[in-house]
């Protein structure tokens, strides 16, 4: 109490050191509170980058082999937004992941993107939620050109319809009981789709989201057009919205313009023991570097190539 | 002379100097210990990469057999496609970005190529030889991850053409960014 003194007339009187004090303690608060915000979005930065290349790595135990149809899923430690990315720059094109995380009741800004340059994924362009399926596919055009990741998040549900007694879409209704991913659903069976289901139209007019035409190739969805010719791209065009779908497609098809290539080369290669073919593959490389949108991919003559192929001593692929 | 109040004021001075050097020296601290372990998280994510990508890459389109040597097989390499591969690669560098890692490698190991001590790197003498290196970037590499594979090629033999399989080890070598 030696320092403040309060006078007679009732005003406060603060020694200089005091003032001192406390310029300079604020000075030093401040400087601590900036430091500690900027060091909190550094590790939520860190966290979302290091989820993004989880994620990433994770995406490698999706390589089908003999076996395909897996599905995996994985939990992210706070309730988070999966941005899916797609550039279609450079030899293959990049898959991006962006990251962001509910903290504190907001969502982190997403800075940096993890960039995969052999990952194909289909999905919403941002997914949210705690916990994500992914399930793939292998895409042969006619040889494997990549396996293709769904991805999709628990608190979207999918609701098949009327692929029960088609005969020519029981591999779809086979694919989807066996994946038994948590948010897929088939109409007919048992268990019935949640009220709040997307739903997927097969041979089905009514209380559709999406409308898959099967024999002519192409799902509308949100007002929209997207093409398919296997069936692999099918559940691309349904998981993906169209930005999405046609970036990867493109990028799909840089990687098998390379393959042809190196086919090709194999193709001569292999002379050397006997093997002699001319499956065209130089030509085929031509039309997939052509491909500008997933409505052309019906015109390269794929069942060709493939028949060739499978018709000679020793086949390519 | 120096009055009382000017030495107590010089004193707070220093003291507060000393007190925000000491938080600025801990502050220090902590995020040196934060990016030493920072560093080392990247490293454990590019050799989980690494590892998981290794488990699979035989299966990749670029590497697996497919259907060229009968059915399908897993963990098979079409060392013919891999040739290819090889020189293909080194006409378009992007190529060695696909996978992300810093170095691929397949070394036969049975049966024994050569005296079975020296590697014999394939180039024309394929398939005479037991170490393809299908990329190495001029980069810092980290610790190999590797997997046993079947290494097949075809093969002529008075004129009968038939599959060749040998045993072979894939090594996948990630990049060391820690220096960086």
């Amino acid at each position: 109490m030696k320092k403040l003194v309060i006078n007679r007339r009732g005003a406060l009187e603060i020694s200089f050191s005091w003032i001192f004090a406390i310029i300079v303690g604020i000075f030093i608060l401040f400087l601590a509170i900036f430091a500690v915000t900027k060091i909190m979005k550094t590790e939520e930065t860190i966290s979302d980058v290091k989820v993004g290349k989880e994620i990433g790595a994770l995406l490698n135990l999706l390589e089908t082999g003999v076996e395909s149809d897996k599905t995996k899923s994985f939990d992210v430690p706070a309730e988070s937004r999966i941005l899916n990315r797609c550039h279609e720059e450079g030899l293959f094109g990049d898959q991006g992941i962006m990251i962001s995380q509910k903290s504190f009741n907001k969502w982190t800004e997403p800075e940096i993107e993890s960039l995969f340059k052999n990952k194909y994924i289909f999905s919403n362009r941002i997914e949210e939620g705690k916990t994500f399926y992914l399930f793939s596919k292998p895409f042969e055009f006619p040889f494997k050109v990549s396996d293709l990741v769904y991805m999709s998040s628990s608190l979207t549900n999918y609701c098949f319809k009327g692929l029960k007694g088609s005969s020519g879409l029981k591999d779809i209704e086979n694919d989807i009981e066996k994946l038994s991913q948590g948010n897929l659903h088939l109409e007919e069976s048992e268990e019935k789709c949640p009220d709040n289901s997307i739903n997927v139209c097969f041979n089905v007019a009514s209380d559709c989201d999406i409308v898959v035409n099967y024999d002519g190739g192409y799902t509308k969805k949100d007002g929209e057009t997207l093409y398919f010719v296997n069936d692999a791209l099918m559940y691309a065009t349904i998981f993906s919205n169209k930005d999405i779908y046609e970036c990867q497609v493109k990028r799909l098809m840089k990687r098998a313009k390379s393959l042809a290539e190196i086919y090709s080369s194999k193709e001569v290669f292999t002379t050397r023991v006997g093997c002699g073919s001319n499956v065209g593959l130089n030509y085929l490389a031509g039309m997939f570097e052509g491909v500008k949108s997933s409505g052309e991919l019906s015109n390269i003559p794929i069942d060709d190539v493939r028949m060739k192929n499978d018709g000679m001593e020793c086949q390519l692929w | 002379m120096v009055k009382r109040g000017q030495l107590k004021i010089q004193q707070m001075a220093f003291m507060l100097i000393a007190v925000t050097l000491f938080f600025v020296l801990a502050g220090m601290f902590v995020l040196v210990l934060k990016f030493s372990d920072l560093k080392k998280t990247a490293l454990g994510l590019e050799d989980k990469n690494a590892m998981l990508l290794v488990s699979k890459l035989a299966n990749s389109p670029e590497f697996s057999c497919g259907s060229a040597f009968g059915t399908s097989k897993i963990n098979c390499i079409d060392s013919d496609k891999i040739m290819m591969l090889k020189n293909y690669v080194q006409n378009n560098k992007d190529y060695e970005d696909l996978w992300g890692v810093g170095k691929i490698q397949i070394r036969k190991i049975f049966p024994k190529e050569g005296d079975g001590l020296t590697d014999i790197e394939c180039e024309g003498n394929y398939p005479n030889c037991n170490l393809i290196t299908i990329f190495e970037k001029n980069v810092a590499l980290g610790s190999e991850q590797s997997t046993y594979v079947t290494l097949c090629r075809k093969e002529v033999d008075e004129g009968y053409i038939f599959s060749k399989c040998e045993i072979a080890l894939l090594f996948v070598y990630p990049e060391d960014r820690t220096n960086e």
